[in-house]
């Protein structure tokens, strides 16, 4: 044992550390790449928070809670933020289910023409593309305004709405909702749902206990790219909303750059991404907890 | 996409003041440019030379001159300057003529003039407060400067080199925002006010009281804001008799009753697109800037902006160098070249700001002389109020947030 021991032993330890070492030169770039860019301002952002606001705006060294009960006493724009949210990430998987499902099975080989169309817009300008609903809305050619002459009714308004403001996060954020939806119903395979039909099973039943389970990866990554940047929307909302819907985003903005309050604005920011981390955790635990007790009851 | 790209591109509108200028023509103007370049004496063939130009500098300028011109009332002889190859400059979109940045580069040898555009204060502030620009001059509101200054963003200036100083209205000059002249230069002023169509309403407003009726009657629901705290407040507290820069507790929540009271019956808060939304008659009248009018509002015939009767806020645009200017020389050639009377009368016709220079009066176009949105009466200037850097009231903040997400019920 000793001798096979001390044979092995010299080259073992050269060889781990040649790979730790090219692990660690190989994740060097991101680790730091994610620590100059993400960790560091978050820190900074959490030191602001405890600070108050200079004379003149920005920021000076203190010690105290006032910008977080400010911050919790003005949840309006948060909660209403939450809202929209949550109705923009329903509304897109009620849009981006149906397409990538239809995009995965039933597109045949129209399937790379169709993803293509789904990905050039959204490599434009997302102002731009905003902007373009600002006309297919607004009055005259617009929406408002074909409904005004068709139906001979006045004053029709569409922009400024909370629904124009959905039709816009559902419309922006799309194809996040799509491409992850879109790559697990591609891999799934399909002569599960036509077991599930030999053995029965109905249009209804199939979906829900085949293709559902399945698709559950794909649906929880889509919310959670759709749902995160909602919450933090300003554009939307001050173009399409005519700044009538107030989020979060926009409290941000205020609080940075009209009052030039930063640690409000930083206080703000944090309590932000603790809710929406909590939010997400949840949301993670609660549908993995639902794939559990399912396994469980097929079992 | 940062947030100042989005601003930037969110000024753009759909027509541009380069766009409205091309469209009125120049012809008039260059011909007067034409007849005035050349010599700085013949600044003083011009018309109607304005009687409050520096008094100062006259008896010095005739006196130094007095062999050779007759009179020489206006323009003093330019310093020299040992210009470097650039000058980078951060100012708001098309606010500067192209004809006068062109002549300054031929006549200081520029290699390369850099304007980039910020779409409010608070981004410029926020850019200063991040640390070095790497920028030269820009042009910050005169409410912005006093903060500025004490934070060490501008260079002190040292006005000897700017002789053409001495042509801009005393009622711009020495004000609080810089008591003792040493950090800006006056640029343009302009007033917030009431635009409307005067065919969608029953009435044309006059005052703030009119506006504030019209609000809640007739105009419900087609009535716009700019989203700036500052000009917004300016309805509430100059319709009560306050000052505007008010930080009252009192005077400010009776100003914010109002506000909550008109906050339901608003079509929507905006900087952007609200001439263009009075243009297509989705809203009748706007709290707002006289910009609009040359711009989405040029082919509007009933389109008209008052300057309510109870007084409002003017502001000033001003020029400064910043404390790390990389091209200070080129920066204090640029100040005093842009207020050389035929330059400056250029950037009227090109921006349709108002020029503080009483001088450059003679080269601006009639038509734009005349136009109340543009140049206030005399009257109209009395009942004026500079706007104070008021952003460290909470009160003020607390409220206009309030506001905010009661707009539009």
């Amino acid at each position: 044992m000793a001798g096979t021991a001390t044979g092995v032993e010299p080259r073992a330890p050269a060889n781990r550390l040649r790979n730790r070492l090219l692990t660690f030169g190989l994740l060097l770039p991101a680790g730091a790449w994610y620590l100059v860019m993400l960790v560091l301002p978050l820190v900074i952002i959490l030191i602001y928070s405890f600070g108050v606001r200079a004379r003149n705006g920005g920021y000076e060294p203190a010690f105290v809670f006032d910008n977080y009960a400010r911050a919790i006493s003005k949840a309006d724009p948060f909660i209403e933020s939450l809202q929209m949210s949550v109705m923009g990430t329903i509304g897109c998987l009620l849009v981006g289910l149906p397409l990538a499902y239809f995009l995965a099975m039933r597109a045949g080989r129209n399937k790379s023409t169709l993803l293509l169309l789904l990905v050039v817009p959204f490599w434009t300008s997302f102002l731009i593309r905003t902007y373009a609903w600002l006309i297919i809305l607004g009055p005259n050619l617009g929406l408002a305004g074909q409904i005004e002459s068709i139906f001979g009714v006045q004053d029709v308004q569409i922009l400024g709405s909370s629904f124009a403001v959905l039709l816009g996060l559902v419309y922006g954020y799309l194809p996040l909702m799509v491409f992850p939806l879109y790559v697990t119903l591609e891999r799934m395979d399909r002569t599960l749902i036509e077991a599930s039909k030999d053995l029965g099973a109905g249009r209804w039943s199939t979906f829900r206990q085949v293709t559902l389970p399945i698709t559950l990866p794909g649906l929880v990554t889509g919310s959670i790219l759709v749902f995160i940047p909602m919450m933090g929307e300003y554009v939307i909302p001050e173009l399409l909303g005519v700044g009538r819907t107030y989020l979060m985003g926009n409290a941000l903005v205020t609080d940075f750059l009209e009052a030039r309050n930063w640690p409000s604005g930083a206080a703000r920011a944090v309590l932000l991404i603790i809710v929406m981390i909590v939010t997400v955790a949840g949301y993670l635990w609660f549908v993995n907890r639902g794939r559990r007790t399912r396994d469980v009851s097929v079992l | 996409m940062t947030e100042r790209d989005i601003k930037d591109l969110l000024t753009q509108g759909p027509v541009s003041r380069r766009g409205f200028l091309a469209a009125a023509g120049l012809t008039g103007l260059s011909a007067t440019i034409a007849a005035c370049t050349g010599t700085g004496g013949a600044a003083s063939d011009a018309p109607t030379a304005a009687p409050t130009a520096a008094p100062t500098a006259v008896p010095t300028a005739a006196a130094a001159s007095g062999a050779v011109e007759s009179a020489a009332p206006t323009v003093a002889p330019a310093p020299s300057y040992a210009v470097e190859d650039e000058l980078i400059m951060y100012n708001w979109a098309e606010y500067i003529s192209d004809e006068n940045i062109k002549k300054f580069k031929a006549e200081y040898g520029l290699k390369k003039f850099q304007y980039d555009v910020f779409d409010n204060n608070d981004v410029l502030m926020a850019k200063l407060q991040g640390g070095a620009s790497g920028y030269d001059v820009a042009s910050p509101t005169m409410n912005y400067l006093p903060a500025m200054i004490e934070s060490g963003f501008l260079q002190k200036l040292d006005m000897s080199r700017i002789p053409n100083m001495e042509l801009i209205n005393p009622v711009f000059r020495k004000q609080w925002w810089d008591p003792t002249e040493e950090y800006a230069v006056p640029k343009d002023y302009g007033t917030t006010g009431i635009l409307y169509r005067s065919t969608l309403l029953p009435s044309v407003p006059t005052s703030w009281k009119e506006f504030y009726d019209l609000i809640k009657g007739e105009a419900s629901g087609k009535t716009i804001f700019v989203k700036s705290r500052d000009d917004v407040f300016i309805f509430p507290l100059k319709m009560l008799g306050y000052s505007l820069n008010s930080v009252d507790p009192n005077e400010l929540e009776q100003a914010r009753q109002i506000l909550l009271e008109v906050a339901p019956h608003l079509y929507g808060l905006d900087s952007n697109q609200y001439g263009q939304t009075m243009a297509d008659g989705t809203a009748s009248m706007a709290l707002g800037w006289t910009g609009e009018l040359g711009q989405s509002l040029k082919d509007t015939k009933d389109k008209g902006y008052v300057v309510p009767t109870e007084g409002t806020a003017f502001w000033l645009d001003t020029w400064v160098i910043l404390a790390d200017a990389p091209h200070p020389e080129a920066s204090y050639a640029w100040l005093n070249f842009i207020h050389r009377p035929e330059i400056q009368g250029e950037e009227t016709n090109f921006n349709l700001y108002a020029t503080p220079n009483d001088a450059a009066k003679a080269y601006v176009k009639p038509a734009i002389l005349a136009d109340p949105a543009i140049f206030p009466s005399e009257e109209a200037l009395k009942n004026l109020e500079g706007q104070e850097d008021t952003s460290d009231s909470t009160q003020r903040n607390d409220i206009w947030e309030e506001f905010q997400s009661k707009v539009g019920g």
